[in-house]
C-alpha cells in the first residue's frame, strides 16, 4: 500500500506556491497536513505527479484576531485550535469542534483548511464552518477572492476551488457572547467521520439563526430559517430536506438525521 | 499464589524486548540482496481468466501461475474424509479461473514494494465474467452458477446430525423459532500476514520465515505443493503480532514466495497489507441458522431442530479445510446443555469471496449467539427470568463428567453455578429495579446473559474422524539443561501474543525450581523444535505445557540420580527442590550438577543415564476428547431507542478454566477474546455487493472495537480442575470471545422489550435496532 | 507513473537525538524511512492508512501517525519512536506499568500504544478512565481488551500525582 512516485516542493512562500499550482504539465495536489490526502496516496486513490506542500508558508499558519472576524490560516492544525487559538466564546466552540475531530496523533497535523478543501461530507469543519457562517479566502495566480463556507462544497469532494486556486484561510465571523451553539453528530466510534450530523447556530446580536445538516453524503444543507428552528427541526422538514440529497431514501439516514438536528438544538439550549 | 511456579501472576518474560520495540516481527527482517513481492488480485469475483498483459520493459519481473505450474508446482489441496466432502484444487495463484475478488493472480518482483506495486499497476488481466454467487443460501439453489464446474452443486459437505423427532416437536408445549444470521468478519490481527523466504546455501535447505501460528504444518503442506521433501523445508515464526486463527493456515502467497526464493536464488519478502487483509483473505464467520426449540411449560429444552449453512467461500483452506466450521456448528450447537432430542442439518457452501479460516473459537460464538437466544426466548415464553431457564437446562456438577446428545464428553464443572454468580455479581435485581424507572437520558436499560463450554485441546479423538491434513497426537517438548544450570525447553507451538515464554517457564519451574530468568523457550521453528501441529483451539497449554512437565519430571530424576550420587547418599532418599537436590542436610545446585554432567564427567556415577540432561518428552491427556472450560457472561447495555446506538455499560465474566499457570494471563486472553466478541456483536461485518466486490477495504468501512466501545470487563473465577490434564488445566485462549454477541444481544432485546422489538442478527447495529423497533411498532 | 526513484531527495532531521541526513523519495512515508533506512523497527505498520496508530510516533514532542507523513515533510524536524523512550523517565514508567498490569500480548501495537500515552501524561495528568479512553482511541488493540493498557496508564498518572 504504497503511493505512485510523486515530486514533491515545500515552497515557503504564497507565490511560490501559486507558482507550482499553476502548472499544467502535470498532475498537481496541494498537501497541508495530509491526514485525508496520505490515505488517499497510500491507496493509490490520489496518483498526483507533483505535490505541493504548503505547510512551510508562514501567513497560512496563522491566527489572527481582526475586528470582524477570527482569520484562522489554512494550514492551522486542529490541535491548535482544540488547544484554544482564542480565549473566548468563538475560541470556546472552535475548540469543542477541534477536539472531538479523529484522534490527537491526527489532529497534530490535520489542519481546517485541508479538511475543507477534501471535502468529505461527514467531515466536522464542512458543517461547523457552514453554520459558523465562515468565509473562506482563496488565492490563486489571478488574485484572491472570498467564498462563503455554505457555498463552498460543491458536491461530495468537490469544492469550488478552481485549478491553480488554493484555500488560504478560513474567516470566522466573532460569536456574541449570546450566541447559542450546538453540534451533534452520530458516530458508532469514538473519532469515526459521522454518519450523521447536524450544527446550528443561534446569535440574535447578529441575526443569525441557521440549521446545518451534515453527513448527507454530499453537500451540507443550510437552514436559514427562524421559524424552522423554532419548531425544532420539525422532522417532515428535516425529510423533505434530505430527499434532495443521496441519503433520501433511505428512511434509516432521514430518522437519525432529524433525531441529530434535534440533538443539536438541545445542546444549543433551543 | 506465592513464588513464580504453576498459578502464579508473574510478568511477562517477553514484555520488556516488545516494551522497547526490541521485538523482530517479520517484516522487520531484512536480508541482504531481499527483494519485495506486490500481488495483482483479482478485480472480479468469478470469471473465466483469458490471459494477460504484460509490458515487456516489467516482464522479467512477473510471474503467474502458468510459471509456477511448469516448475511442477500443484494446487493447495485440503481435504475431509468425511462422506460426500467435495474437493477444491487452489493453485497459489489462479490459473485459469477466478474465484473471488482479491485472488492472486500474478506477483511481481522489484528492489522495494513501492515499485513492485508499481509493476503490478502495469499488469492486466482478460477475464470472461461469469454469474457471481454472493449470498450462500442463493448458491445452494438449482441453477446456481457453479463455482467449482466439475462439482455438482455449491455444497463443499453436508451433514447431519441426530434424527427428526416430529411427535415431541408436535406435543412440545412452547416452541420458539429463529431466523438468524451472522455476518463474514475479517480476523484482523494487528499485524497482518508476512512471509520472508530465502535459500541457505549451507543448510540447502529453503528457509521461510513467516507469521504462522503452526510452522510444521506449514511446512508440511509447503512440501506437498512444491514437491520438496520436508527436511528441504525450515519454517521458522518470528515474534508474530496476533493470529487469533489467520495465521493457523498454509497461505497461497507462502507458497508463490517459497518458489520465487528458489527460482530467482534471491531472499523476498512479501508483507499482508491492511487492504489486502480487509479484501483478499482472512475472514471468517459468516452462518445462516434455521432454528427451532421446543420446550415443556417449565422451559426444560425438549429438543433443537437446526439447519445450518456456513459460508466457506471459494476454497477449503489447508489444514482445516472448508467443512470444520459447519460440520462443528452439528456437533456444539446444544452448547452445555442437557436434552433428549436434537437434528441438525448442515452446509458448507462454497461462494465467490475469500476462503473462510477458523476465528478464535471457530463456530462457538455462532451457536452461542443461536442457542442463547433460544434460551431466552423459551424464558419469555414461559415467562421466567433467563437464568432460571439456564440453570434448568445445564448439564449439572452431578453428572460430571457428561456425555452430551452429540457425544462431547464434559470433563468437569459447575455450570449452573456459574449463572447463579454472574447474576449476583451483575445485580440482576438492582438492574430489573432501574428498568422501572425511566431513565433520564431515554435510554433504555437491558441486561442479558450467555453461558457456553469451549472445547479445547481437542487430541486424535476428535480430529482423526475430520479426515483433514492435520490429525494432532503426541505433543511433545525438549528440555535441556545448560553447562551452566539454565534450561531451554523447545516447543513446535508457537507463542504470539500468549505469553508462553513465560507460562511454560513456569510449569518447568513448578517442577524444577530453577528460576524463570534461566529458562528459556524456543519455539516455532521446525529446525529447533519437536512436531506439532502449532497453537490453535486452545491447546497449547494443556498438550505442549504438559509436555514440559513431562520433560521436566524426567530431568527431574535424572538431576536426582547425580545429585545424589554427588552427596553420597541414594536416590530414594534425596529430593529435587529449590533448584537443588538435597539429602539429609546436605544440598547439591543443579548447576554444580550441570557442571558435573558437562565438565566433570570424571565425578558421575558409573550406572548413569548416558542420555545425559536432555530429554525430549511426549504428553496427551488422559482422555483427548479435549478439555471444557467454561463461563457465563453478563452484560448490561443501555440502548438509545432514537439512534440504535448501544453503550456497555457493566460486563461481567464468570468463568472456569480449571487450575490456571498464571491468572493474569488467563484474564488477559479473557479480555481479549470479549473485546472481539464485542466486535461481533456490535460492530465487524465485512459486506459484499452484488457482484462480489467488498465493500470495507479499509478500518473507515470495518469498525474495529477500541478504547471507547470495549468497557472495563470484570472477571471471576471457578476452579474446577480438568481430571485427566497436568495440574488440571484446561484450554481458555477462544473462551472470551464466544459468549458476548450472544449477552449483548439478550441484553438488547431485554432492553427493547418494552417496545416490542427484537434483533436476531449480527451485528446488532444501529440500522438494525431501529428497523426492529420500527418494525415493531408497525405491528402494533 | 514512474517505477525509478526519479524524486530522490535527501531530508535532514533528529531522529531520537541524532541528528541525520537520509536520501529518500517524496512517496516514503516516515514509518518506511525509520523501519527501512533507519532499521528502527520499534515503530510498526498496522493499516498504512491512519486509523490504528500502531506506527504513532512523536514529531516535535508531539504524537503522529507515521504512516500518514512523509519523511521528506519532516525537514529540520525532531522525531522520536518507541526506541527513544530507553532513557526517558514517563517511557520507564510506562514500560512498567504496562508490564504490571497486562498492557500487552502481542506486542505489535505496544509501541504506538506507549507514545500515544506518553503524549497523554504529559498533556492530561488528571485524566480520568474514561478520558483515557476517549485520548487512547486512536490506537487499535486486539489482543487486550484494553483493561490493562487503562489500567497501565491509570497507575503512572496517579504515581505522578502522588509525587506533585
Amino acid at each position: 500500500m504504497k503511493p505512485v512516485d510523486f515530486a514533491y516542493e515545500r515552497p515557503t512562500s504564497l507565490a511560490a506556491a501559486l507558482d507550482l499550482l499553476a502548472r499544467d504539465d502535470c498532475a498537481v495536489r496541494v498537501m497541508a497536513g495530509a491526514q485525508s490526502l496520505g490515505p488517499m496516496l497510500n491507496l493509490r486513490l490520489a496518483q498526483p505527479d507533483l505535490v505541493v506542500d504548503i505547510t512551510a508558508i508562514a501567513e497560512l499558519t496563522s491566527v489572527r484576531r481582526e475586528k470582524q472576524a477570527l482569520a484562522v490560516g489554512a494550514c492551522v492544525t486542529h490541535a491548535r485550535l482544540e488547544d484554544g487559538a482564542a480565549r473566548d466564546r468563538t475560541g470556546e466552540v472552535l475548540a469543542a469542534i477541534a477536539g472531538g475531530i479523529a484522534y490527537r496523533a491526527v489532529r497534530n497535523r490535520g489542519t481546517i483548511g485541508g479538511s475543507l478543501a477534501h471535502a468529505d461530507p461527514s467531515a466536522d469543519w464542512v458543517v461547523c464552518a457552514a453554520a459558523l457562517g465562515a468565509e473562506l479566502l482563496l488565492a490563486s495566480k489571478a488574485g484572491q477572492r472570498t467564498v462563503a463556507a455554505a457555498e463552498f462544497m460543491v458536491g461530495p469532494f468537490e469544492t469550488a476551488l478552481q485549478p491553480g486556486e488554493v484555500l488560504v484561510e478560513v474567516r470566522l465571523p466573532w460569536l456574541s457572547e449570546r450566541a447559542r451553539w450546538g453540534y451533534c453528530k452520530f458516530c458508532r466510534k469514538a473519532g469515526e467521520f459521522a454518519q450523521a450530523s447536524a450544527a446550528v447556530l443561534c446569535d440574535p446580536a447578529r441575526d443569525v439563526q441557521r440549521c446545518v445538516i451534515g453527513a448527507t453524503s454530499g453537500c451540507p444543507v443550510v437552514i436559514d430559517d427562524p421559524q424552522f428552528m423554532r419548531e425544532g427541526g420539525r422532522s417532515e422538514r428535516v425529510t423533505e430536506l434530505l430527499s434532495a440529497t443521496p441519503l433520501g431514501d433511505d428512511p434509516f439516514a432521514v430518522r437519525t438525521h432529524a433525531v441529530v438536528l434535534r440533538r443539536a438544538l438541545e445542546r444549543a439550549g433551543l | 499464589m506465592q513464588g513464580t511456579g504453576v498459578g502464579a501472576r508473574v510478568r511477562r518474560k517477553e514484555d520488556d524486548r516488545l516494551l522497547r520495540g526490541r521485538g523482530r516481527f517479520v517484516a522487520d527482517i531484512a536480508l541482504v540482496g531481499m527483494r519485495e513481492l506486490a500481488f495483482v488480485r483479482s478485480p472480479v469475483a468469478h470469471a473465466r481468466l483469458r490471459g494477460f498483459e504484460i509490458p515487456d520493459a516489467v516482464r522479467h519481473a512477473v510471474f503467474t501461475w502458468a510459471d509456477l505450474a511448469q516448475d511442477g508446482v500443484k494446487p493447495i489441496r485440503a481435504a475431509s474424509g468425511l462422506p460426500g466432502f467435495k474437493v477444491s484444487e487452489q493453485p497459489a495463484m489462479a490459473s485459469d479461473k477466478v474465484r473471488f475478488v482479491g485472488e492472486p493472480i500474478a506477483v511481481c518482483v522489484a528492489d522495494s514494494r513501492a515499485e513492485a506495486e508499481d509493476i503490478a499497476a502495469l499488469v492486466s488481466a482478460e477475464f470472461d465474467e461469469l454469474p457471481v454467487n454472493v449470498d450462500m443460501l442463493a448458491a445452494c439453489e438449482a441453477g446456481a452458477s457453479r463455482v467449482h464446474e466439475h462439482w455438482k452443486d455449491n455444497v463443499f459437505l453436508e451433514t447431519s446430525v441426530g434424527t427428526p423427532f416430529p411427535a415431541v416437536a408436535a406435543a412440545a408445549p412452547v416452541k420458539v423459532c429463529r431466523t438468524i444470521r451472522t455476518a463474514r468478519q475479517c480476523i484482523l490481527p494487528l499485524e497482518g500476514k508476512g512471509v520472508v523466504a530465502s535459500w541457505d546455501r549451507q543448510t540447502e535447505q529453503l528457509v521461510l520465515q513467516t507469521a504462522t501460528q503452526m510452522p510444521h504444518i506449514v511446512r508440511s503442506g509447503l512440501s506437498e505443493c512444491l514437491g520438496v521433501p520436508q527436511d528441504a523445508i525450515r519454517v521458522i515464526a518470528p515474534d508474530v503480532g496476533g493470529g487469533f486463527g489467520w495465521k493457523g493456515l498454509l497461505q497461497p502467497e507462502e507458497v508463490v514466495a517459497a518458489w520465487l526464493a528458489m527460482r530467482m536464488d534471491q531472499p523476498v519478502r512479501w508483507i499482508e497489507d491492511r487492504r489486502e487483509h480487509l479484501v483478499a483473505a482472512a475472514n471468517a464467520r459468516e452462518h445462516h441458522y434455521e432454528v427451532t426449540a421446543y420446550a415443556d411449560a417449565r422451559g426444560k429444552l425438549l429438543g433443537v431442530e437446526a439447519t445450518a449453512h456456513v459460508d466457506a467461500g471459494a476454497y477449503s483452506i489447508y489444514p482445516f479445510s472448508a467443512c470444520l466450521e459447519a460440520a462443528q456448528v452439528g456437533s456444539i450447537l446444544p452448547g452445555p446443555y442437557e436434552f433428549s432430542h436434537y437434528h441438525c442439518r448442515t452446509y458448507s457452501v462454497c461462494t465467490n469471496k475469500p476462503p473462510i479460516v477458523p476465528y478464535r473459537g471457530v463456530a462457538r460464538p455462532n451457536v452461542c449467539f443461536v442457542i442463547e437466544q433460544l434460551i431466552d426466548g423459551i424464558a419469555q415464553a414461559v415467562g421466567r427470568e433467563s437464568w432460571e431457564v439456564r440453570v434448568e437446562n445445564l448439564v449439572p456438577p452431578g453428572k460430571m463428567p457428561f456425555d452430551n446428545i452429540t457425544g462431547k464428553h464434559f470433563d468437569s464443572g459447575d455450570y449452573p453455578e456459574s449463572v447463579r454468580r454472574a447474576v449476583a455479581g451483575i445485580d440482576l435485581a438492582g438492574v430489573r429495579a432501574r428498568q422501572r424507572q425511566n431513565e433520564p437520558d431515554g435510554r433504555l436499560i437491558g441486561v442479558g446473559l450467555a453461558t457456553y463450554c469451549e472445547q479445547g485441546a481437542h487430541g486424535t479423538a476428535v480430529y482423526h474422524g475430520w479426515g483433514i491434513p492435520m490429525v494432532p497426537g503426541h505433543e511433545q517438548a525438549q528440555a535441556r539443561i545448560t553447562p551452566d544450570g539454565g534450561l531451554e525447553l523447545r516447543v513446535g507451538v508457537q507463542s504470539h501474543g500468549q505469553g508462553m515464554e513465560t507460562t511454560f517457564a513456569q510449569v518447568a519451574h513448578e517442577v524444577l525450581g530453577i528460576p524463570l530468568e534461566r529458562i528459556r523457550l524456543i519455539h516455532g521453528d521446525t529446525g529447533l523444535t519437536p512436531y506439532s501441529t502449532g497453537t490453535w483451539g486452545s491447546r497449547s497449554m494443556v498438550m505442549a505445557g504438559g509436555a514440559v512437565a513431562t520433560s521436566c519430571r524426567i530431568l527431574a530424576q535424572r538431576l536426582r540420580r547425580i545429585g545424589a550420587h554427588l552427596l553420597q547418599a541414594s536416590p530414594e532418599d534425596s529430593v529435587l527442590a529449590g533448584g537443588c537436590v538435597r539429602s539429609g542436610g546436605a544440598e547439591v545446585s543443579i548447576a554444580e550438577i550441570a557442571h558435573t554432567w558437562y565438565r566433570a564427567p570424571q565425578l558421575l556415577p558409573l550406572d548413569v543415564d548416558p542420555a545425559g540432561l536432555e530429554v525430549t518428552g511426549g504428553h496427551k491427556p488422559k482422555s483427548d476428547h479435549g478439555t471444557f472450560s467454561y463461563a457465563t457472561h453478563a452484560a448490561v447495555v443501555a440502548v438509545d431507542p432514537e439512534l440504535g446506538l448501544v453503550d456497555i455499560i457493566d460486563y461481567l465474566v464468570v468463568e472456569d478454566a480449571g487450575t490456571m499457570v498464571n491468572p493474569m494471563i488467563v484474564e488477559g486472553q479473557i479480555h481479549g477474546g470479549v473485546a472481539q466478541g464485542i466486535g461481533t456483536g456490535l460492530y465487524e461485518c465485512s459486506p459484499y455487493d452484488n457482484e462480489g466486490q467488498p465493500l470495507a477495504s479499509t478500518f473507515m468501512d470495518y469498525l474495529v472495537p477500541g478504547f471507547t466501545e470495549v468497557p472495563h470487563i470484570r472477571v471471576e473465577h471457578m476452579h474446577t480442575p480438568s481430571p485427566y490434564t497436568e495440574f488440571g488445566m484446561k484450554g481458555i485462549g477462544e473462551g472470551g470471545a464466544i459468549a458476548p454477541a450472544a449477552a449483548l444481544c439478550n441484553a438488547i432485546n431485554d432492553a427493547l422489550r418494552p417496545l416490542g422489538a427484537i434483533v436476531s442478527d449480527a451485528p446488532i447495529t444501529p440500522r438494525r435496532i431501529l428497523a426492529a423497533i420500527e418494525a415493531a411498532g408497525a405491528t402494533r | 507513473m514512474n517505477a525509478a526513484p526519479s524524486n530522490a531527495r535527501s531530508v535532514s532531521l533528529t531522529v531520537n537525538g541524532r541528528r541525520l541526513v537520509g536520501v529518500t523519495t517524496p512517496r516514503t512515508h516516515l514509518a518506511d524511512f525509520l523501519r527501512e533506512q533507519q532499521r528502527l523497527t520499534g515503530t510498526h505498520l498496522g493499516c498504512e492508512h491512519g486509523v490504528c496508530g500502531a506506527c504513532t510516533v512523536l514529531l516535535d514532542g508531539e504524537p503522529v501517525r507515521s504512516c500518514i507523513t512523509y519523511a521528506v515533510a519532516c525537514e529540520g524536524r525532531s522525531v522520536t519512536t518507541v526506541e527513544g523512550l530507553a532513557d526517558d523517565e514517563i517511557g520507564a514508567a510506562l514500560r512498567e506499568a504496562f508490564s504490571a498490569a497486562h498492557g500487552l500480548q502481542c506486542g505489535f501495537c505496544t509501541p504506538g500504544m506507549l507514545i500515544s500515552a506518553w503524549d497523554l501524561v504529559r498533556r492530561l495528568p488528571d485524566a480520568d478512565d474514561a478520558r483515557i479512553r476517549l485520548e487512547m482511541s486512536g490506537n487499535l488493540c486486539r489482543c487486550t481488551g484494553y483493561v490493562g493498557i487503562v489500567e497501565a496508564i491509570r497507575r503512572v498518572l496517579d504515581d505522578r500525582k502522588g509525587h506533585r
